[in-house]
């Protein structure tokens, strides 16, 4: 296919990644799958672009797929700005780190590093429990003086769901681990973060999925910058790749227009 | 039960990610059918795209930081203009939160915006892009 180096088909590559990012849009939406976190892999094992500029691509991703999702999720009272804002800046700083570290490590070394990552990750998935409404007994002090806590309406259990934290500093602390390792693998974090807000905070579980995607768009957004300055995204890679995933998300959304409003558009 | 600042904070994010992929959608069609001539073609991309970015920049000479804004006219950076809307959303969202917060008397929460806001901004204003 690339018998002279791939100079006269440079365009057969634009519109395999736009097929694969259509497909992996579809599967984030069946799936309630992180686009992010699927595309590093896939991209960096199958293409032949360095990883460098996957793990761009992969950041702008994330970021564009919760910038889309992020309008609904707050006007459903689905996220929370305020639970969002002292985590977000921790993962902020932390990716901005992870980033700058990423750019400097040696490719064999973060190759084999992502791939260790992708195991932890399954391992995760599949280990991982939630609990729709867990039980908080009182927040904690920093959580209070935040005001970490709240009312939205449950659409499915058609009832107010009053919610609170615990264990703030313990969450900051997760949110800085997850924003290094997203900023270092160009990775989204909705893996992380919902088990974060969930299992570790005590976030009922719709909020914990709807504030994590604000989170990524927040977090994402730092790291994205520094690989923008750094001179690591190519719009060969990451145009198709966002215009695919997002009609990808939009034709599968609209095939299953009945599917839960959290998946839809969430990739 | 949804507050204020959600409701705008959703309109910001809103238009700013219609506008971004808009603009991100145009500039690439414009480039990937040649409509503006590329900093580097797409023929010699292929063989310079599997680089560590270090290496692809000193050979294409491609810029670091805002230095994208100087090549607006090559088809590749036109793509620039969306991407970085894109990556600009979040800081325009939290700038129109600020005096949204104090206005409320939630200094606390004002103030973690203003953190976020330059935090943002340092990593978009190229301090970090290498060079420094």
């Amino acid at each position: 296919m690339v018998a002279d180096g791939g100079t006269t088909l440079w365009w057969i590559w634009p519109i395999a990644l736009f097929a694969v990012t259509f497909v992996l849009g579809m599967v984030a939406v069946l799936g309630g799958v992180g686009v992010g976190v699927l595309f590093g892999p896939i991209v960096g094992a199958f293409f032949p672009f360095h990883l460098d500029f996957v793990r761009g691509a992969g950041l702008l991703l994330a970021l564009t797929g919760a910038l889309s999702a992020a309008p609904s999720l707050l006007r459903s009272g689905l996220a929370s700005l305020r639970l969002a804002m002292p985590l977000a800046l921790v993962g902020s700083i932390a990716s901005i780190c992870g980033a700058l570290i990423g750019l400097a490590l040696p490719t064999d070394a973060l190759q084999t590093a992502l791939g260790v990552i992708i195991l932890v990750l399954v391992g995760l998935m599949a280990a991982a429990k939630s609990d729709d409404y867990p039980d908080v007994g009182k927040a904690d002090t920093l959580a209070a003086a935040f005001g970490l806590q709240g009312l939205y309406f449950d659409g499915v259990a058609q009832r107010k769901v009053e919610w609170r934290v615990h264990r703030t500093p313990a969450g900051l602390a997760a949110f800085a681990v997850i924003g290094l390792v997203g900023g270092l693998f160009g990775l989204g974090a909705g893996w992380a973060n919902v088990p974060a807000l969930n299992l570790l905070m005590g976030v009922p579980i719709k909020l914990a999925v709807g504030t994590s995607g604000l989170a990524i768009s927040i977090i994402n957004t730092s790291a994205a910058w520094i690989y923008l300055s750094r001179g690591a995204v190519l719009p060969m890679v990451v145009a198709p790749s966002i215009i695919g995933v997002m009609l990808g998300a939009k034709t599968e959304c609209a095939c299953f227009s009945s599917r839960r409003p959290r998946s839809c558009g969430a990739p | 039960m949804v507050p204020i600042e959600h409701k705008i904070y959703a309109r910001w994010v809103d238009w700013g990610t219609r506008l971004g992929l808009g603009v991100l959608t145009a500039s690439f069609i414009a480039y990937a059918l040649g409509l503006v001539e590329p900093l580097v073609p797409p023929q010699q991309l292929t063989r310079l795209w599997a680089l560590p970015v270090d290496r692809y920049l000193a050979v294409t000479g491609a810029p670091t930081g805002w230095g994208w804004l100087r090549l607006l006219g090559k088809g590749d950076y036109l793509n620039f203009i969306g991407i970085a809307i894109l990556a600009l959303i979040t800081v325009a969202c939290y700038v129109r939160m600020v005096p949204l917060l104090f206005r409320r008397g939630e200094r606390l929460q004002a103030w973690l915006a203003i953190a976020q806001v330059i935090v943002l901004l340092a990593a978009a204003s190229g301090l970090f892009d290498g060079s420094h």
